[in-house]
This record gives C-alpha cells, structure tokens and sequence, in this order.
C-alpha cells in the first residue's frame, strides 16, 4: 500500500517532465547570460570570476526530478548562452553536455531529502566537483591537441597545467561556496512545499524512504565513466590520428581527411546515441525502481 | 576617490550592457534576417557548420586556416553580427592567449610559445566566426525545425523556439526584481579593499532575486504548458506524420548544392595551397 502510493507519487507525466524541463531551461539560461555580465576580479594573473549559477539545476534537481532538471539546464545553457550569443562551440558542446548533466544528475540523486541540510551541502560540493574536475581535464587535453609542437615549447605544458589547475581550485572555492553552497542552502528550505504547487506537483517527499545506495549503483558509475571517456574521445581524437592526417593528405588531401571526418562522425554517432540510450534506460529503470 | 571611481564605473558599465544585450536580444530573438546565408537551407548550413567546427581542431597549417579565416570573416560580415557578440568574442580571444602567453613566460617560455598559441587562437577564431555568421543569420524557427528534422529530440527543438522568444521577457523581469530589491534595501556605506563591499552586494543580491523569479516562471512555466497541451503538444509531436507535416516547407534547392560545392572548392585550393608551401 505505502509503496504503491510512493510509486504514483514519483512517477510523472510527461507535461510535468516537460514543465521541470522549461522551468529549468529558462532559469538556467539567463543565469547563464548575467554570469557574463559580472565583474571578474583580476589580482595579477590571479582570476577570480564567477564561473556560473550552478545552484540553480541543482535546486531543480533536488526539488524535482533530476534527470530533466539536468537536461533542461544543458539546453538551456546551449541556447541562452552559446547559441544566442553566437559562441557555439561544435563538438566541445556535447562534451560540457555530457559533465554538466551527469554532475546535476548524480547530485540530484543525492539527496533523498530536500530538508536534510548536510545532504545538500554534499551535493553542492558535488556537482560542482565532478563537474570542474571533468572540464580541467579536457581543457588541457584541448590544448594539447589544437597545438601539435606543444612539448617542443618551452613552459607551455607547465603554464597550461598551473593555469588549469588553479581555475579549478578558483572554481571550487569561489563558485562552490559562494554560488553553490550557500544559494542552495537558502533557496532549498524556502522554495520546498511552495514552487511545487505552482507546477501542480506535489511536494517529493516520497522519495525520503530510499537511500543513497538504491540509486548509486555500480551500473551508474560505470555508465558515467563509459561516458566521460567518449566525451574525452570527441575532444581529444588522439595524437595518432592526427599524424596519420598529416602524412596522408601530402598525397591526396580531401581522401585523407575524408578519413578522419568519417571516425569523427561515427564517433559523435556511438556517443548521442549511447547518451539517448542511457537516458531512456535511466529514465523507465527509475520509474519502475520504487516498486 | 580612485577606489570609490572604480566601483563605480562598473556598476554603470554593467548597466549599460544589461540595457544592451536586451535589446541585442531582441533584435535577434525578432528581427526579420535576410542575409545572404539566410536563403539557403537551415539543415545545409548546420552540415556545412559543423565541418568549420570540428575541422580546424586538426589542422595545423597556418596557411590553411588562415584561409578559412578570411572566407569565414567575410560571411560573418554579410551576416551582421551584433556588435557586441563581436566585442565579447574578441575580448576572450585576446584576454585567453594573453593570460596563457604571461604564465607560460614565467615557465621560462619565450616567443616561441606565442607562436605555438597563435596557430590556437587562429582555430577558435575560426570556429567562433562560423558559429556566429551561422547562427546569427538562422530564424529561430527554421532552426529548430532543422533540428526536429535532424532527428533531435522535440523537446529540444521546442526549447530552442521558446528560448529565443522567451529570453527578452524574463531578462527584463530579472532587471526588475534586482531594480526593486536595491531599491529596497541599503548598499553597503564603505565599499572596502577594491570596492569588495560592494561587489559581495551585488553577488548577494542577483543571488537573492533569482528567488522570486523561480517563484514567477513556475506560474508562467505551468500556463505555457497547458497551452501546449491543450493543442495536444505532447502527443502530437511524437506523431511521424504531424513532423511531415510540420517540417514540409523545407527543401534542398540546387543553390544549396551550389553553395556546398563552392565552399568544397575553396577548402580543397586552399589544401592544395597549404600542400605548395
């Protein structure tokens, strides 16, 4: 009885996924236009700058549901802030896709109640974590491919890793802190049982008898790794590619290429593809996990 | 006085850009484009995009890329950007090389490595351009309706059509609600070390006026969806033959072969060019 009113409770319908999803979108996209507006602190060539408003998926995602609250705010993002302003960036989208939406999404499934204050403070910490931490990475790896005589320079590989590594502390300590740690602190206890109502929801309070452990499954953790690295592969397509490229089009130039265009797409191909897959799985495995 | 002048100036430069970018936004979000890469094709011109977007990652020749660059610029010209996206992009680009130029001088990098970065900022460059010069010069809806044709999910080809008309009115609410609470409460009297005083204000404050925002564009979110639904939005959208019927209007015209053949060709002289030298 009690589980079967919990299962009803968290199921949703598909107006109210695409409510958290508009909701989460539009919110998530102007934040991310006023984070360009704000002053960033130059001391030096310390840069101190607010990366972004990350408190607001998570909000989302901890009153909500996670998985959409997560998509809405990539999409948003992609729209507001790089398709409207011009600044698509191609492939490197799908890659912030990918870590911005799995870090809202596993912190998201942190929290099994939104008024446990320490649950909150982790799922700040992680979401901005695994979110940073994944974008360093691939930021240097970036660097290192879009310059080939990168070890040939003199202090370039240091400067790149001293740079990166710092924004990545820069992010978790400012952003962490100031813009999502004590954003979500204040907003999650004041907007709990009063912006349900508004979306005709009902408050996710069934979701307080399952534990950390239901939805941090091996298979989660091996589908966000599998991903990260095929989000790296989009990135970095190796070294070795890209000699194979150079000695190959001093004979014929668009055959050699032609090469490297084709593994691209299949790549960029396996991976939305995997993404759409992992999603819906998630998605119908969740709904049937409460029984 | 110096510090007081400082702060100062940047509440009033922020001002000004907020003003700006509304009215940037509308602009793009309803103005009417007719440039010359607006005629062809939306889904052509993702394809032909995409290619800018992902080929300079692998190409090293200067000569090549700068190549792009120049074919690239001049499209970006035609399509007349705002001003500001220029302004923006270009202000990344220098601080971005700059920034990674004096770190790695104190690693004991030289001139070399200004060289080596020249050759990355050139792709970026490249890369932003298409981007803009592509997307700048694309109606909302042919753009989401090219990615519905894609295959992309509806909900983000929704998103886009809403996004772009939906950004304006919830910037100027946004304005609104910081305008009110300042108005309401009380700036801090000392601004302290380099004004932190009151840049914490501000932090505070556009942290603080999201509140009623949520508030607001969950009612708004709740009407739109209903509206939706009322003409069965859900349902219809995952029909095969509503999408037909929605994406009809679309169709690949022989100057869309005429334009992918000629930009082919440039690429391919410009290969062959970066091959002789």
């Amino acid at each position: 009885m009690n589980a079967r009113s919990t299962m009803k409770r968290w199921e949703l319908t598909s107006q109210q996924k695409l409510m958290i999803f508009i909701l989460s979108m539009s919110l998530y996209g102007i934040s991310n236009m006023i984070t360009e507006l704000l002053p960033e602190f130059k001391v030096g060539p310390v840069e101190l700058k607010v990366e972004y408003f990350i408190f607001i998926p998570l909000l989302f995602a901890i009153l909500f549901n996670p998985l959409y609250a997560a998509l809405g705010a990539c999409v948003g993002e992609i729209i507001f802030g790089e398709l409207l302003l011009g600044q698509f960036g191609g492939l490197s989208e799908l890659e912030k896709f990918i870590e911005f939406s799995l870090a809202i999404f596993i912190a998201g499934m942190l929290v099994t109640d939104p008024r446990n204050k320490r649950q909150l403070a982790i799922a700040a910490y992680v979401s901005i974590g695994i979110d940073q931490l994944l974008g360093t990475l691939i930021d240097i790896g970036k660097v290192y491919v879009g310059i080939e005589d990168l070890e040939a320079v003199p202090g370039l590989p240091e400067s790149i890793l001293a740079i990166e590594g710092f924004s990545f502390l820069n992010a978790m300590v400012i952003s962490g802190t100031l813009f999502a740690l004590l954003p979500t602190l204040y907003l999650v206890p004041r907007l709990y049982g009063k912006v349900e109502p508004l979306l005709g929801m009902k408050p996710r309070d069934g979701r307080a008898s399952s534990s950390i452990g239901d939805f941090v499954t091996p298979r989660l953790i091996l589908l966000g790794i599998v991903l990260v690295v095929i989000a790296g592969a989009a990135e970095f397509m190796s070294e070795a590619d890209m000699n194979f490229f150079e000695w190959e089009w001093e004979f014929i130039s668009n055959m050699g290429s032609g090469a490297v265009w084709i593994s691209l797409g299949i790549a960029a191909i396996i991976f939305i593809t995997t993404l759409i897959w992992a999603l819906n799985r998630k998605a119908s495995k969740r709904k049937g996990a409460a029984i | 006085m110096e510090l007081v002048e400082q702060t100062h100036k940047q509440t009033l430069w922020e001002k000004l850009s907020v003003e700006r970018i509304k009215v940037e936004l509308l602009r793009t979000a309803y103005g009417h484009s007719l440039t010359f890469l607006s005629r062809f094709d939306p889904r052509i011109l993702i394809g032909w995009y995409s290619f800018f977007a992902i080929a300079p990652w692998f190409i090293n020749d200067k000569l090549v890329l700068f190549g792009m660059l120049l074919a690239i610029a001049i499209l970006t010209y035609t399509s007349k950007p705002s001003v500001l996206v220029l302004i923006v992009l270009a202000l990344g680009l220098i601080s971005d090389a700059a920034y990674m130029l004096i770190v790695s001088l104190a690693f004991g990098g030289g001139l070399s490595a200004a060289w080596a970065l020249s050759t990355l900022t050139l792709k970026l460059l490249v890369i932003a351009l298409a981007s803009i010069a592509v997307f700048s010069s694309m109606d909302p809806e042919k753009l989401s309706d090219a990615l519905l044709s894609l295959g992309m999910p509806a909900q983000f080809s929704f998103g886009v059509a809403y996004g772009y008309r939906m950004l304006p009115i919830l910037i100027e609410e946004y304005n609104n609600l910081l305008y009110s609470f300042r108005l309401r409460g009380r700036a801090p009297l000392r601004k302290g070390w380099l004004g932190w005083r009151s840049l914490v204000y501000m932090g505070k404050l556009s942290v603080l006026a999201f509140y009623p925002l949520i508030l607001n564009t969950a009612k708004r979110t709740r009407t739109t969806v209903e509206a939706l639904e009322v003409k069965g939005f859900t349902y219809a959208i995952k029909d095969p033959k509503v999408k037909k019927i929605k994406l009809a209007y679309m169709k690949v015209l022989p100057r869309d072969y005429i334009f992918l053949g000629v930009s082919s060709i440039y690429v391919a002289c410009l290969f062959w060019l970066g091959n002789q030298f």
